[in-house]
């Protein structure tokens, strides 16, 4: 059999030699032979170890005084990689405007596959796995329970919209208010926060067992978690700034328990995204309207921008669960009535929040502008139940179903 | 089936943890293979080589030096149940720095040579064997620095060899003999103190480990365990992993023509194991 030959020049092994080797001889079939002609006898003398080493051997050399030397290595049988070839090159991925490559286009216009094997690793998109790696045992395999149309373009959003929570926000603006108004926002500010734990760990809870088939929706999850850190950082520090703390009320941790109680992927998704990010959307707007000061007006406008993705993707995603599965809109409705039966004892929105928001909507304790701040959150009470519907309905559920899911809502709000 | 009752009983030195892991993968595939195993841990191949005589195991997975020590003891009679592909074509080099390769062994004269463990077949034996064969007597030609460490487990642990290129790296030898697969796996992992060594010498090919049982195992189970062996596949990933954690991409069957050199390195000289 001929050999290729194969001049290393004045490489050695170790030193970038094996690189050539090793490209040379993948082009080959088992028994294809490439003789290696070398200046350096002692790297004439290592191929030897080096052919052995890597799964070949050696059929011969020529070790003339001087040199040049040559050594043929012949190919072993084995595979280095026991995966399936990589396959020829492809046309790459399109590029937007501006050179950009989004995480929408990872698959070229493919569809991420129905169902991925529970037991598959850490394959990014394209790659071919190798057998013989160990087992995982993923529980959300099926990505029909975890799309949303947009979902790339949404993560892709989440991180073009990265802000910094100690930044961005005019934290001196908050320094000086009267001491009712600042005791009020405090209370309102721990309550937001509290609330922001929840909607980091319930997304945080799903992460570890998403198939990583699903890498759009592994960082859309991503996104979320770093987003509900930041949310839980800028109102946790808005809390503080003002030398006040609030309180920890025990009915939102009720709230909030059972939220984290939900196991199913939709039915979080409905409770979390739709219905109580949803329901923040209303209170951070009237929050950032009627804020005393440029800190708090500020963080919770940056919020407020990053919950709207939150709840576009829940809307986008109950939406496509139910038109794939009707029988999903019955098990998403008990998933809420679920919830609510647990939540039976909670009456009303906590006197601590609704007092708090009025002075904020009032801005002193004048009689005249304290009416004037109560009617506004008897209001928001109202825009929140009216958004909570129109989200429903967007959500793809009927009106009586809307309406009654409304109404199942914890009053904690999330 | 209990392996308290499995049918051949193989011992295997413990020279790493890791041994652990490969026979537990191993008796899965011979329990596959209907040919139940179990495996025996010994610290040292001279215990094991006793055993093996003693009718406690059934095959010892042996070092070249072990199996000679058993064939002396069996008036030539031992029997090789298999190799691996290593095995078969196992030779030691001997390392110099950068630019200061030999061509002809002679020039180790007056020099520093450094050898590892004295029980090692490939890291000191054989070495000074073939080099003596060449017209060296390195033992009193060389001043020889050596590195006997974890004796009884027959150079195994290859920590006596990296102390070699070591000791050549940084000037305390001249030359250093390892085992020529040491040396690539050391560049494989590119370990800094193999960067400036060059090989001037390498020595004949020999075969190294082997699987050796007493002449009187039954051919049938023999024969049995051997067809096991040798259908482990490298290919096969519930197998790979084992099978690179002990060096072997295919085993082969075994003979002992490729012993010679070490049996009569150890029969001339104190065997020294």
């Amino acid at each position: 059999m001929t050999a290729r030959r194969l001049d290393a020049a004045e490489l050695e092994l170790g030193g970038g030699l094996e690189v050539l080797l090793v490209a040379a001889l993948e082009g080959l079939a088992p028994g294809g032979r490439i003789e290696v002609v070398s200046p350096s006898r002692a790297t004439a003398l290592e191929l030897h170890g080096w052919a052995r080493r890597a799964g070949h051997r050696t059929v011969g050399e020529l070790m003339p005084d001087g040199g040049p030397y040559a050594v043929v290595v012949e190919r072993g049988p084995t595979a280095r990689v026991l995966a399936d070839p990589i396959g020829p090159r492809r046309e790459p991925p399109p590029l937007r405007a501006g050179g950009e490559f989004h995480s929408a286009d990872l698959r070229d216009g493919e569809p991420a596959p129905g169902v991925a094997g529970a037991q598959r690793g850490f394959t990014p998109v394209r790659a071919v796995a190798e057998l013989g790696a160990p087992s995982f045992h993923w529980a959300l395999n099926d990505r029909d329970a975890l799309w949303a149309d947009d979902v790339a373009e949404l993560a892709e959003q989440a991180t073009r919209a990265q802000w910094d929570a100690s930044r961005d926000v005019p934290w001196a603006a908050a320094r000086d208010l009267p001491d009712h108004m600042e005791r009020a926002v405090a209370q309102v500010m721990t309550f937001i926060a509290q609330n922001e734990y929840a909607a980091l760990y319930v997304p945080a809870a799903f992460l570890p067992h998403v198939n990583p088939a699903y890498a759009e929706v592994v960082m859309w999850l991503a996104g979320h978690i770093h987003d509900e850190a930041r949310h839980i950082e800028v109102f946790t520090k808005r809390a503080l700034i003002g030398g006040y703390a609030g309180q920890a009320l025990a009915s939102t941790e009720l709230s909030l328990k059972t939220l984290l109680e939900e196991r199913d992927f939709s039915g979080a998704a409905l409770l979390l995204n739709v219905l109580g990010e949803g329901t923040f959307l209303d209170l951070l707007a009237f929050v950032e309207h009627h804020a005393p000061d440029a800190a708090t007006r500020a963080a919770a406008h940056l919020a407020h921008r990053d919950e709207v993705r939150h709840v576009h993707f829940g809307i986008s995603h109950v939406r496509r669960r139910m038109a794939g599965d009707p029988d999903q809109r019955a098990s998403l409705v008990a998933a809420a009535e679920r919830r609510a039966e647990k939540l039976v004892e909670m009456s009303g929105l906590s006197p601590l929040l609704g007092e708090g928001l009025t002075i904020m909507a009032a801005g002193s304790l004048q009689p005249a502008e304290l009416a004037e701040g109560a009617r506004a959150v008897r209001d928001l009470m109202q825009t929140m139940e009216d958004n909570r519907i129109r989200r429903l309905q967007a959500a793809g559920f009927d009106l009586a179903t809307s309406t009654h899911l409304s109404e199942l809502h914890t009053p904690n709000l999330m | 089936m209990s392996r308290a009752t499995a049918e051949v009983r193989v011992g295997c030195v413990a020279y790493h943890p890791r041994i652990v892991t490969i026979w537990e993968s191993f008796l899965e595939h011979f329990e596959a293979r209907s040919v139940p195993t179990d495996y025996i841990l010994y610290s040292n191949y001279e215990r094991q080589v006793s055993a093996l005589l003693a009718g406690d195991i059934d095959i010892a997975w042996n070092t070249n030096t072990a199996f000679v020590a058993a064939e002396q003891q069996l008036g030539g009679e031992a029997r090789i149940l298999g190799m691996r592909d290593l095995d078969a074509e196992f030779a030691t080099v001997i390392v110099t720095r950068r630019g200061e390769t030999f061509e002809d062994a002679a020039a180790l004269a007056g020099r520093k040579l450094a050898l590892g463990s004295r029980d090692s077949g490939h890291a000191a034996i054989l070495p000074l064997h073939y080099l003596r064969e060449q017209g060296l007597d390195a033992e009193s030609a060389c001043e020889l620095v050596r590195f006997d460490t974890d004796l009884g487990k027959h150079g195994d642990t290859g920590d006596s060899e990296l102390r070699v290129v070591r000791a050549v790296a940084d000037g305390r030898a001249d030359a250093g003999a390892l085992g020529e697969p040491t040396l690539a796996a050391l560049r494989g992992e590119r370990v800094p103190a193999v960067a400036d060594l060059e090989v001037s010498w390498r020595s004949p090919t020999y075969y190294h480990c082997n699987f050796t049982a007493l002449p009187s195992l039954d051919d049938g189970v023999a024969q049995r365990w051997f067809d096991a062996l040798l259908a482990m596949s490298y290919d096969d990933p519930g197998q790979r992993q084992a099978m690179d954690l002990e060096g072997v991409k295919r085993w082969l069957p075994g003979d002992r023509t490729g012993y010679s050199a070490l049996a009569a390195a150890m029969a001339a000289g104190a065997p020294e194991t």
